[in-house]
């Protein structure tokens, strides 16, 4: 167990990306991103098809060439070297196990390919893996005899088993159904722990990202629109799309009414004025702006029970629907329409028509740039 | 009109077409082993006396070996060169990719009788003319296209991933090609060899002219033979060349289905 | 995020690889197949369009007698007749077997296609001389006839333009029926549903959904097919009268027994012509490997 250890201390190498870009024909797929990795983070590319995630993972392994930038691996410059050199370890979406192999067979594929290991010393290193996948028993059988869960298991048996300082893997999960890929979610984060490599992780699948990631990289239209851990990039999105893409969100545009020191009032749609926190758009009076409010940080009561320094709106529920733990609730607020999220005791009287009062904590209420463009992390909003 | 109205409608056409298909062959296969001197179908009874015949006339033993020579090695140089071209044109971006396939699969509408035509006016000064090399050379090049299409269809539906899930852990590019890639779009190719070697046995035109003379294949003897005699000889040569085409064909089925057995 | 010391010597940014570079290893691999195909196809049709013309010296001649002899344009008007009537009636049989193929499940489908493909794997001379043998005077088809008391002497079947668009519909409907099906998978069925849930019968639904989009198929098969009948050979010469003959016919006479190679290259110049100026309307509008299943790039 000795080396096996010892390799778990190596962890990760640290991973940088310079003004990298990529174009196919007329379209840019990846545009001028840059980013630093901190070694043995799990970091997720998050974001819609067409983001350009697949792209910037496939630039990283080396399946495509970039038209411009660099790649750093522990501040080497990996961009000319062939994939098959760079010592990374990677997960497809399809497993992409070879079908003639045998399990262990799969497993011990780097080691053939990469290192001058002994018969034993090979072996061992297989075992080691498969006990770390927990598919110890399984080593004899062939990919089609496993389930897709085994499958993927195998998958990363076989992309750690060389000990690379860089593990990419592309939509691991996205062929599993909704209770296996929470399972094996689990089980990633784990791996992910024990043998402390560097992981690049791409989904479109924001809880995942949520759940898992130490950063997540929010991609939209070829560049990266924020960088941030979880609770950041979902308690204080810089833009527009990050704010809409994680999580439910009520955007409401606004005109900045008065600045004072770290207190801001708004005016929304209805004339009415709340309070908000300083968010990341320069704050000048009279400027349009979008207001974040997050749908459970709102309270919902039947009658005004208002106390000082809470701001409330009056409104009149549109819809409700019913979600086990909880109501969704839509209130209209004269011209804009607010979801509510309250838990299942609150909502349980509530009709449709009746009048309500929302009230929130003005911390929770976060002004956004009103234009529809992602910055790059590097935040050219903020002054 | 009824929806049932028209599937019966449907299903009568389709077995009318089917019929107005089969049959032709139905009727040489049966008069190859008819007892009669005569074309006649029904033939009047069973008998292998034109297979027999075939079989103790040099001829047409001699014809069977040429068409064998001729045929596997255009297949063969079929698949040296149609391979790499369907990886060009499937896996990498080329400029004028549109225009190049077109080339490529141009053989195929272009009249026999033009490319028989130019192709002897060509080996002629070459000295390719009666040589069974040569008119393997020229049907090398009506079986590219086989080769091609049927390997491009094998590569686009193979999973690119498993090349570089390979290479992604360190093995030679070349290696995952030609020991993960190659393994499983052989199916294709071996279809497309397939192709390529009957389209060489029927070809006609083209074997006229470049090999007519003494060594010619069987497609020309048999020509010969249906424009002068009449016996059912010729009804058991194109027997024996259906019997050729179902066995590769069947054999072509079965390596697909082994093969999807195996990567299943 | 800690902010990390930028590398020192490392460029920031890269020149990009050279467009040449990268697709050096795509030519490598396509060079062997084009040059075959550049010696062995395109420098012998080179070779026989110069022929057309030089013979004693620079001479259109063979081309004049091409247009104004009486008996090439009667072949040249007999070919196209015999190819054009070829392709509406294979097209015409080929679309309900087609269509058949494509709402069957599994084995039925797979029977259709089998029974399809096996004409096609038979050799264009034993197809055309089993009509020989069907059509002639004592041949099945007029037993059959005068047992049922239809005709009381036997037909003159053979030797006629019948026998000739019989056999040579019959040879290219599988390619025909094939080529329909690759276009009719790609039509998208739910919206034969959805027409159906809105209210249209069966045979309107597929009257105005799925006809209509089956079209383009039907003009790239029915080009293909022109093509190919405009070539052929066999079929016309076995069981066609002198005044069925089609030009590859006349070709073949000008070579192998006239000589005239300078008229048989002038006539085969045309020809070529003909068939690759439709296959570049038709590359133009649906390109060429769309028919064997290539991608829709």
């Amino acid at each position: 167990m000795t080396e096996f250890a010892a390799a778990a201390m190596a962890s990760g190498a640290q991973l940088r990306l310079r003004q990298l870009t990529k174009a196919f024909g007329a379209s840019q797929a990846v545009d001028r991103i840059s980013l630093d990795v901190p070694a043995g983070a799990f970091v997720s590319l998050l974001g819609p098809s067409g983001s350009g995630k697949t792209t910037t993972l496939n630039l990283i392994a080396g399946f495509l060439t970039p038209d411009a930038g660099d790649i750093l691996l522990d501040e080497r410059s990996i961009a000319d070297v062939p994939p098959h050199k760079r010592n990374i370890g990677m997960v497809f979406q399809s497993y992409s196990l070879f079908p003639h192999m045998t399990v262990a067979e799969n497993v011990g594929f780097p080691l053939r390919m990469r290192t001058r290991l002994s018969r034993q010393a090979a072996r061992q290193r297989i075992d080691e893996m498969l006990a770390l996948v927990q598919l110890g028993h399984l080593g004899t059988r062939y990919p089609r005899q496993l389930s897709g869960g085994q499958q993927q298991r195998v998958a990363m048996a076989r992309a750690l088993v060389s000990h690379p300082r860089l593990l990419l893997m592309d939509e691991p999960l996205g062929a599993l159904d909704k209770k296996l890929r929470e399972q094996m979610q689990v089980e990633i984060k784990r791996i992910h722990r024990s043998v402390g490599t560097t992981v690049i992780y791409v989904t479109h699948d924001q809880t995942e990202a949520l759940t898992m990631s130490d950063l997540v990289v929010v991609m939209h239209q070829a560049r990266v629109s924020q960088v941030g851990t979880p609770r950041v990039l979902y308690e204080a999105p810089a833009n527009l799309f990050v704010a809409d893409f994680l999580g439910d969100s009520n955007l409401l545009t606004a005109t900045i009414a008065h600045v004072s020191g770290d207190e801001l009032a708004v005016e929304i749609g209805n004339g009415e004025k709340i309070r908000a926190a300083r968010g990341t758009s320069a704050a000048a009076q009279g400027s349009r702006t979008v207001v974040l409010i997050r749908p459970e940080d709102i309270s919902l009561t039947a009658t005004d029970e208002r106390t000082a320094g809470q701001d409330v709106v009056a409104g009149t529920i549109k819809d409700i629907s019913y979600h086990g733990d909880t109501f969704k609730l839509d209130v209209a607020l004269g011209a804009d329409m607010l979801k509510v999220k309250v838990p299942r005791e609150r909502g349980a009287g509530m009709e449709r028509g009746q009048k309500v009062f929302l009230t929130w904590n003005s911390s929770v209420v976060r002004l956004l740039p009103a234009a529809d463009r992602t910055s790059d992390a590097s935040g050219e909003d903020e002054r | 009109m009824s929806a049932t109205a028209g599937r019966l409608g449907l299903s009568a056409a389709v077995l009318a077409v089917l019929i107005y298909l089969i049959f032709p062959v139905i009727v040489v296969v049966a008069i190859s082993f008819s007892s009669g001197n005569f074309l006649v179908f029904p033939p009047p009874g069973f008998s292998l006396r034109w297979y027999e015949s075939i079989a103790g006339d040099p001829e047409w033993v001699n014809a069977l070996w040429v068409t064998l020579k001729v045929g596997s090695l255009s297949a063969l140089i079929a698949v040296l060169l149609g391979v790499p071209a369907a990886f060009a044109l499937v896996r990498h971006v080329i400029p004028a990719k549109a225009l190049l396939s077109a080339l490529i699969l141009c053989a195929l509408v272009t009249p026999p009788i033009v490319t028989a035509l130019s192709t002897y006016l060509f080996f002629v000064p070459l000295g390719l003319v009666n040589t069974v090399v040569g008119l393997a050379c020229a049907h090398a090049v009506s079986g590219m296209p086989f080769v091609v299409i049927n390997t491009s269809a094998s590569l686009r539906s193979a999973d690119i991933n498993l090349e570089r899930a390979a290479v992604i852990h360190g093995a030679h590019p070349l290696w995952a090609v030609l020991r993960i890639t190659l393994p499983i779009i052989s199916p294709g190719i071996v279809i497309g060899a397939i192709f390529a070697f009957v389209h060489s046995a029927h070809e006609l035109l083209v074997a006229t002219f470049v090999l007519g003379g003494v060594g010619k294949p069987v497609a020309v003897k048999i020509w010969s033979g249906v424009q002068a005699t009449s016996d059912p000889t010729i009804a058991a040569a194109s027997a024996i060349l259906i019997g050729l085409a179902i066995f590769t064909f069947a054999s072509a089925a079965a390596t697909q289905s082994l093969a999807k057995r195996r990567t299943a | 995020m800690t902010a990390l010391a930028e590398p020192r010597a490392a460029p920031l940014l890269r020149p990009a690889l050279s467009s040449r570079g990268r697709m050096l290893p795509a030519l490598l691999l396509l060079l062997p197949c084009l040059a075959w195909i550049t010696f062995f196809f395109l420098a012998p049709l080179v070779l026989m369009c110069w022929r057309s013309l030089a013979s004693e010296g620079f001479s259109l001649e063979p081309y004049g007698v091409l247009f104004t002899s009486p008996l090439f344009t009667k072949v040249m008007i007999t070919t196209v007749r015999t190819a054009a009537i070829t392709t509406v009636f294979a097209l015409l049989l080929a679309y309900p077997l087609a269509y058949a193929l494509t709402v069957s499940g599994g084995k039925v489908r797979a029977l259709i296609l089998v029974f399809t493909l096996i004409p096609y794997w038979v050799d264009i001379i034993v197809r055309s001389f089993s009509w020989l043998i069907l059509l002639g005077d004592n041949g099945m088809v007029n037993k059959a006839l005068m047992a049922l008391g239809i005709v009381s002497a036997p037909l003159q079947m053979l030797y006629n333009p019948f026998s000739v668009l019989l056999a040579m519909v019959q040879i290219l409907l599988p390619l025909t029926t094939v080529t329909l099906f690759g276009a009719m998978l790609r039509i998208d069925r739910t919206l034969i549903t959805a027409a159906k849930i809105h209210g249209a019968s069966e045979w309107h639904a597929f009257r105005t959904v799925f006809f209509p989009l089956s079209l383009p198929g039907v003009y790239g098969a029915g080009l293909l097919v022109f093509v190919l009948a405009l070539g052929f050979y066999v079929t016309p010469a076995l069981l066609g009268s002198p005044r069925e003959t089609m030009i590859a016919q006349t070709i073949m006479v000008e070579a192998s027994q006239l000589l005239d190679w300078p008229q048989a290259s002038a006539a085969g110049a045309v020809l070529l012509i003909i068939t690759t100026s439709i296959a570049a309307i038709y590359n133009r509008y649906f390109s060429l490997d769309r028919l064997w299943g290539g991608s829709d790039k």
